[in-house]
């Protein structure tokens, strides 16, 4: 029965795989909610308590999905706020990661030189060093910047709030990892016939980094976007949990697993919910960036 | 020789980078180091006290770093003048209960690592494979803090064993071996569980490749038992990768640590690193960042001695390269 065996092997490739689904499924309403979350009827102000509770007085159910925390409010709405703001931070600073590492990558492979050292340094060190906590020392920085009266060619730093320290702190953090990712596969990729067909035909160096080496290293750097986010979404978490992300009144997943661990035994749902929302989130970027890995046949990329 | 002397060269410049990076990060947005220093709201008489210590802090920063270079490596830690106490006091008290986290946690990464990621290479695409497969996914994408708070409601407030969160306390397991355990079991498994899914999925790819070699093939028709061929011979050659991912996974180990300790408890370096971020203390953070980095910094090193010793061919090519 040679026909059927190819017809079911057929219909099983055109099938993604269970986690794939789960994961873009998930994601894709996680960035809805959260995004439309000011329009929704079914989503609280994720700062308003609500009257007549008591301390965790309502467990999840019909009126709060994710039951109430110590201060009465939703849980649910403030799950949904906190992944916007998670949400927002890790793609805003992974793009900005990309495009200057990117940049710098390029540059380092294609023309080695003493960018390609200074960057293989900076990379090393930063391996050498837990991210999380040069991030927390330079937020916390950030904050004592914001609060003096330093200027900086007569601009202040009043603008620099949380939420901006931790783009920006985020976004440096992840240039030297992509640079050196970007790096190596800009290195391997110049060695290759038709770069050398392109320059053999007298096309200029801006053209060969655009035209045949920056469509080339696309496949990666998408591959690298997605397991970016969820390593900042991860770095996040725990900056906010050690008290140096977003600050209250925002909310953020780490910033309530830190608010409510204390009283996991009046109420678990203040502390397992926004982790659940938290593991599968960063689960999925890693599902989607591993699949595109593999798609395009890439090792997996560090960051 | 010279491979080893060059990667030296190499560690000893990523520690200059990192200590001169925090050393950076810890003036931005300060005007006054010395104040600081003194603990912020001082009177001006303790600041002069600080200054009289440390007369170098109003000079340009790569002066700064060349002074504090010279006190750490001659032995000059300095001092926290917020919390009175010496660097090396605060080391004593506080780095035991760090070391004892992050050395559980490695073995309880290995010791799930091993097992899973053997017997999963072993049956490749079997049932247990499948399983091992996606749990080691899922563990990979579980930071720390989500391992803390699933720990926590699932074992901590379930059983009296374990103290109640942020309650660890640091007991040495010479003394008390029942409660060592007891306090250090949960936070060192917050931290493990994540390396055991990274280890085990890098044991399977790595075992996978070895069971294809000539050499297993070989050892499988002299007749050796398949057991013996698998533990042995196979696992052999993935010593080495595992071992260089333990050093590799350092930072993100005491990055795990730093989380854990606040979730937990055993108090340890990681925890006054933050107390001291808070402050801005700034000999504190930089003795202690300086600490961090030696440490990761060795465990390369050492995995660098290592492969020489144990792989000749390696010795080789690189004496001679």
């Amino acid at each position: 029965m040679p026909v059927v065996a190819t017809s079911t092997a057929k219909r099983r490739r055109k099938l993604p795989p269970l986690g794939l689904v789960v994961g873009i499924g998930w994601l894709a309403v996680a960035i809805v909610i959260s995004g439309l979350a000011d329009f929704l009827p079914f989503v609280r102000g994720y700062d308003e308590p609500v009257r007549g509770a008591g301390s965790y007085g309502y467990g999840p159910g019909a009126d709060f999905w994710f039951g109430a925390d110590r201060l009465q409010r939703d849980v649910f709405a403030r799950s949904v706020y906190g992944a916007r703001i998670s949400l927002i931070i890790a793609t805003t600073s992974i793009f900005a990661g990309l495009l200057i590492g990117g940049t710098l990558g390029m540059i380092a492979g294609y023309f080695r030189g003493w960018i390609d050292r200074v960057i293989s340094i900076v990379a090393d060190a930063l391996l050498a060093f837990p991210a999380i906590v040069i991030a927390s020392l330079m937020v916390g920085r950030f904050e004592a910047l914001r609060t003096s009266e330093i200027e900086v060619f007569g601009v202040g730093f009043g603008w620099a709030s949380p939420t901006w320290a931790i783009v920006i702190v985020f976004s440096l953090l992840s240039v030297a990892p992509i640079a050196r990712i970007t790096r190596a596969q800009t290195l391997s990729l110049s060695q290759r016939e038709y770069v050398l067909a392109a320059r053999s035909l007298g096309a200029s160096t801006p053209r060969i980094i655009t035209r045949e080496i920056l469509p080339n290293i696309v496949p990666v750097m998408s591959s690298v976007l997605f397991t970016g986010i969820a390593v900042l979404l991860a770095a996040e978490s725990g900056l906010a949990f050690l008290g140096y992300s977003v600050q209250a009144p925002q909310v953020s997943w780490g910033l309530m697993i830190q608010e409510n661990r204390e009283q996991i035994e009046q109420g678990w749902w203040g502390t397992v919910f926004p982790c659940l929302m938290l593991f599968l989130t960063v689960l999925s970027f890693n599902l989607i960036g591993d699949r595109v890995a593999r798609r395009f046949d890439i090792r997996e990329a560090t960051l | 020789m010279r491979y080893l002397a060059q990667r030296l060269a190499q560690f000893v410049l990523v520690f200059v980078v990192v200590t001169f990076v925090v050393m950076a990060a810890t003036r931005i947005g300060s005007t006054d180091p010395a104040r600081d220093l003194a603990g912020g709201a001082v009177s001006e008489a303790q600041i002069e006290l600080v200054k009289e210590d440390y007369p170098y802090l109003d000079d340009p920063l790569v002066v700064q770093y060349g002074h504090w270079l010279g006190d750490t490596v001659t032995g000059e830690w300095g001092q926290s003048y917020v919390q009175s106490q010496s660097t090396i006091d605060m080391v004593k008290t506080r780095l035991p209960a760090t070391i004892f986290i992050g050395f559980w946690a490695i073995v309880i990464g290995l010791a799930i690592a091993l097992p899973l990621g053997v017997y999963a290479a072993y049956r490749r695409d079997g049932m247990f494979d499948r399983v091992t497969s996606t749990g080691s996914f899922a563990l990979i994408s579980m930071p720390p803090l989500v391992v803390a708070v699933l720990l926590l409601f699932l074992v901590v407030t379930r059983f009296d064993t374990f103290p109640s969160v942020g309650r660890s306390l640091y007991v040495a397991p010479w003394d008390n071996p029942v409660e060592h355990f007891k306090n250090f079991f949960i936070p060192s498994l917050a931290v493990g569980l994540g390396l055991g899914g990274i280890w085990s999925r890098l044991l399977r790819a790595d075992m996978i490749l070895a069971l294809q070699s000539d050499s297993v093939t070989m050892a499988r028709a002299k007749g050796i038992s398949p057991r013996r061929v698998l533990w042995v011979h196979a696992l052999r050659g993935s010593i080495l990768s595992i071992m260089t991912s333990v050093a590799l996974q350092m930072s993100a180990l005491i990055g795990g640590a730093v989380v854990v300790e606040q979730f937990f408890g055993p108090k340890g370096i990681g925890d006054r690193l933050i107390f001291a971020i808070q402050q801005n203390d700034i000999l504190i953070i930089q003795a202690i960042a300086a600490l961090l980095t030696v440490a990761v910094v060795l465990a390369n090193f050492i995995v660098d001695l290592l492969y020489a010793v144990v792989d000749p061919r390696i010795r080789m090519a690189r004496t001679l390269g």
